[in-house]
């Protein structure tokens, strides 16, 4: 296979995959502090699962960023990754992309740093992670190729569902006790 | 559910969607309908100013040196082609000089 078609093709495969996974890491993530997923698992469960699925979103989100910048056709500079609306064509739609995993590198770095932290200062860049999921979702919307796939389109309208439903249960039911 | 499998569930079906995705970015490679299409064709800085006034038909040069006073060797046009019903036309220079001798 040509390096080029390959860069292109394990682009659009390692988005979508990073966008499930990051899917899973922020359900499991909103479910500590709801009662909804109480019949799958206990708290530690769930706990467990979101920073493990860290792990696994990373990777696949990384790649999907170097094999962009490896494929020629896409003209995705280095610089592009980081900073928002730079590139020559369609601005807004991967400039999203690029805000969406500044916010998440921001919102990992501190995790990492959680101890360090105050705890209020914490939460509130935590939440940010909402934020950075709707800016990643309107990237994936607008500028997915294999968006207008019915079967891709379900899976990530889908996801995109139960994470709003799951936080529009946490405003309604209000936040559980850590 | 314990924990493990809570992992390994999230494991299979984040491999599961890369897979299925690859594979069906491979059977796909061209989506006419994707909402970003990257200009390909008029990119100013990838062209130079060598390359802007370069003819698109590569210039083949004299195949024959010829002595002072020879004249050319005059071509004589041959038998017209009849193509078969499954043959098309090519869109390239037609060929004028075909051999010498």
């Amino acid at each position: 296979m040509d390096p080029q078609l390959f860069f292109w093709i394990a682009a659009r495969a390692t988005g979508l995959a990073s966008y499930i996974a990051l899917c899973l890491s922020i359900l499991s993530g909103v479910a500590l502090r709801t009662s909804v997923l109480d019949f799958l698992a206990k708290n530690r469960q769930l706990r467990s699962l979101h920073d493990f699925m860290t792990w696994l979103w990373i990777p696949l989100g990384a790649a999907h960023v170097v094999t962009l910048v490896l494929d020629k056709t896409a003209r995705i500079d280095p610089q592009d990754a980081f900073v928002p609306f730079q590139v020559g064509y369609a601005p807004l739609q991967i400039g999203l992309g690029t805000i969406s995993l500044d916010i998440f590198v921001i919102v990992i770095v501190t995790s990492w740093l959680r101890r360090r932290m105050n705890d209020r200062l914490w939460r509130w860049i935590h939440r940010a992670s909402y934020a950075a999921f709707l800016a990643l979702f309107l990237h994936a919307f607008w500028s997915g190729t294999d968006f207008d796939a019915p079967l891709i389109s379900a899976v990530s309208w889908s996801a995109a569902l139960g994470i709003g439903l799951l936080a529009v249960s946490r405003i309604v039911f209000g936040r559980l006790p850590e | 559910m314990p924990g493990w499998a809570l992992k390994l569930s999230a494991v299979f079906i984040t491999l599961f969607t890369l897979a299925g995705s690859f594979g069906y970015a491979s059977a796909h490679v061209k989506n006419v309908n994707a909402p970003l299409q990257p200009p390909v064709a008029d990119r100013p800085a990838a062209t130079s100013a060598a390359s802007t006034t370069a003819s698109p038909i590569p210039s083949i040069g004299p195949l024959i040196t010829l002595r002072p006073g020879v004249r050319p060797p005059t071509v004589t046009p041959g038998p017209r082609l009849t193509l078969a019903p499954g043959v098309r036309t090519a869109t390239l220079a037609p060929l004028t000089f075909t051999h010498t001798s």
